[in-house]
């Protein structure tokens, strides 16, 4: 048997089983990779320490350590705060709630983990909406629009998501000209799905909503989180830090040895030696192993199959597609997003980024960069199974025991964001492949 | 009938849980008679009155034009003078937040039980004041002679008085001995209308100090 067949088998059953049996994700992918490694020896492809050693611990490093910084702008309670003073400035209106939270959620999102602003987001929109008294189709699509919120947010910043700092990481491209160009392409995309939810969807108009109930909702949630203060001494260094970091980002060249993780690197460090014992406690409890031992496995598998020549040969087939270089870009993107759909994100954008470094060889770089971000964003919104903050929200919903106004229970679960995930999917894909279109001058 | 917003039920007990019964029936009487007036106050007592009676109470009080029970809290403070140990069984946050600040070195905890839904990370949070949650596998180790209980009372009538479930799972003959003040605090103020459901009927001599 061919070495790119079995390397490109033990990499994509990994990927489907991992999909298939979400609880045992990272036993599979563990797995998964100690088979990759083993095949790569014995093919005589490459050694586990060469495989090791082309692991991308630079973006684990950005990642780990953005991951410490949002939990502790979580310590300082800012993300509860923000939560309720959504409710406050939407006065519970239902309308207004699904857009102050997409907005809110877009910005964070941007700046810290998504997941950890969720955990802390989540709890307070379902009280509200319980308060709110609101129905399964207005839930589906708040709680599904808010999902796909977090992903454009996360696309939006160099630092948001793991696409986004893969690319950062790898040095494709640089801090500046990746906001510049995805920041108002996200925010295109935020606008118009906004707009098709609030004016086409719309998911309130069959809820009541009156001075009552807005009157009643805020209230009860001014009482349930009236004493509730923002920690300065924990915000200030983290914020200091997080706008230091920025600064160096936008600024230092990466050829001055400040490499964007190190910055990263230093920035969280004096962050967390600024609150010291806090910072012990951070480092210790909060890592986020799961999502550094899910992206070290993959990462192996993906630098086996690499070594094997696979992502050469798929982009040289790329190149040979009858086609015009611009719709071999579209097919790309395309594929790229309905691949971020099935095997999420971390997976689909580690393998298809050495595709992508061959199609910027011959075309414009941020034209394929931005539109694989955006493709993979929009993938990861198809499905409530495909970013790690969907079956998280569905946990949570499930806790909360959220009823309507007739007493019956409302769930969040695959179908009931998959129409969410469309309009999402659609509309994210459209105004990536527009954003790419528009860069080579189509 | 006017126009009562949907899922009272659910919000209320949501409230109940995380204010108390009182605190959250005077809140709910107070935003609705403001956007409705009495006309939507008496809705609300017809709709969710026989489920929960303090509210019921509370909201033909706020009928008749009648404020809440302006809390004590130095009343207990002298009661609870020599104390060290305080722990609170049941909720009541208008009554608990004057108090707290006033307590000084009292060690103040409160049991994590309710028959409604609480998530006791948040309330815990927003009472501030250091009050630390206590399950009640672990009340007792607060037991001592310079160790206070206190629970709310809803409503006296004669010798008997209503409490939360909770209290009946803490106070038994032998915690009685165990604490050196045992105080009990109406925030009703009077007997309820209906049938007291949530809570347990109990001899008012149970307590060393009615307030």
């Amino acid at each position: 048997m061919h070495p790119q067949a079995i390397l490109t088998a033990i990499l994509v059953v990994t990927l489907l089983l991992q999909a298939a049996v979400p609880r045992m994700r990272l036993v599979i992918v563990n797995a998964g990779a100690a088979l990759a490694c083993l095949a790569t020896s014995l093919l005589g492809l490459a050694t586990t320490g060469t495989l090791l050693a082309e692991v991308p611990w630079d973006v684990l490093v950005i990642l780990v350590g953005l991951g410490l910084l949002s939990e502790m702008m979580a310590e300082s309670r800012l993300f509860g705060l923000l939560a309720v003073a959504s409710t406050r400035l939407s006065r519970a209106n239902p309308r207004k709630v699904l857009l102050a939270f997409c907005v809110g959620m877009y910005a964070v999102s941007g700046l810290v983990n998504n997941l950890t602003a969720l955990i802390l987001v989540l709890p307070i929109l379902h009280i509200l909406l319980q308060l709110m008294s609101v129905d399964q189709r207005y839930t589906s699509w708040c709680l599904g629009a808010l999902l796909v919120a977090c992903n454009l947010g996360g696309a939006a910043t160099p630092i948001g998501d793991f696409p986004a700092i893969l690319l950062l990481g790898r040095g494709s491209m640089d801090f500046t000209a990746y906001l510049s160009l995805a920041l108002p392409t996200t925010l295109v995309a935020l606008v118009i799905l906004l707009l098709l939810v609030l004016y086409v969807v719309r998911p309130d108009r069959t809820l009541g909503h009156g001075e009552a109930s807005s009157r009643l909702s805020v209230a009860v949630m001014s009482a349930l989180y009236r004493n509730t203060r923002l920690d300065w001494r924990v915000l200030a260094p983290s914020a200091v830090m997080l706008a230091v970091m920025l600064v160096g980002w936008t600024v230092l060249p990466r050829e001055s040895g400040m490499t964007p993780e190190l910055i990263c690197w230093l920035g969280v460090g004096t962050a967390l030696l600024l609150r010291p014992s806090l910072g012990e406690v951070l480092m210790r409890r909060r890592v986020d192993v799961e999502a550094a031992l899910f992206l070290l496995a993959l990462f192996v598998m993906v630098g086996a199959v690499r070594r094997s020549g696979m992502f050469k040969d798929v982009a040289a087939m790329l190149a040979e597609l009858p086609a015009p270089p611009l719709a071999q870009l579209l097919v790309f993107l395309v594929l790229a997003g309905i691949l971020t759909g099935l095997f999420s994100a971390g997976p689909s954008m580690a393998a298809l980024l050495d595709v992508a470094e061959s199609l910027a060889q011959r075309m414009d770089g941020p034209a394929v960069y931005v539109g694989l971000a955006l493709s993979v964003c929009a993938g990861s919104s198809l499905f409530l199974t495909a970013a790690t903050s969907g079956p998280m929200a569905q946990a949570l919903t499930e806790r909360a025991e959220l009823k309507d106004h007739r007493g019956q229970p409302l769930a969040f679960g695959f179908f009931h964001f998959l129409p969410v995930g469309m309009v999402g999917f659609s509309v994210i894909l459209l105004v990536g492949i527009a954003f790419a279109l528009w860069r080579v001058g189509f | 009938m006017s126009a009562l917003p949907g899922g009272l039920e659910q919000a209320f007990r949501l409230a109940a849980g995380e204010l108390g019964m009182c605190t959250a029936s005077w809140l709910f009487t107070a935003q609705l008679g403001a956007a409705g007036g009495q006309a939507m106050v008496a809705a609300l007592r017809d709709e969710l009155g026989r489920t929960f009676p303090v509210l019921d109470f509370v909201a033909t009080r706020w009928l008749r034009g009648e404020a809440p029970l302006a809390p004590v809290s130095e009343r207990v403070v002298e009661r609870c003078r020599g104390v060290e140990q305080l722990l609170v069984v049941g909720l009541e946050t208008s009554f608990l937040d004057p108090l707290l600040p006033l307590l000084g070195g009292v060690r103040v905890s409160i049991l994590t039980e309710s028959p409604l839904k609480v998530d006791w990370r948040r309330v815990v949070a927003n009472l501030g004041h250091d009050v630390r949650p206590v399950g009640l596998a672990d009340f007792q180790v607060l037991a001592g002679r310079r160790s206070a209980l206190l629970t709310f009372l809803y409503g006296r009538h004669g010798r008997t008085t209503h409490v939360m479930p909770a209290w009946l799972r803490v106070m038994g003959a032998d915690v009685r001995t165990q604490f050196r003040t045992i105080v009990g605090w109406d925030v009703l103020g009077a007997p309820m209308y209906v049938y007291p459901r949530w809570l347990f009927e109990i001899p008012s001599d149970d307590f060393t100090d009615l307030l």
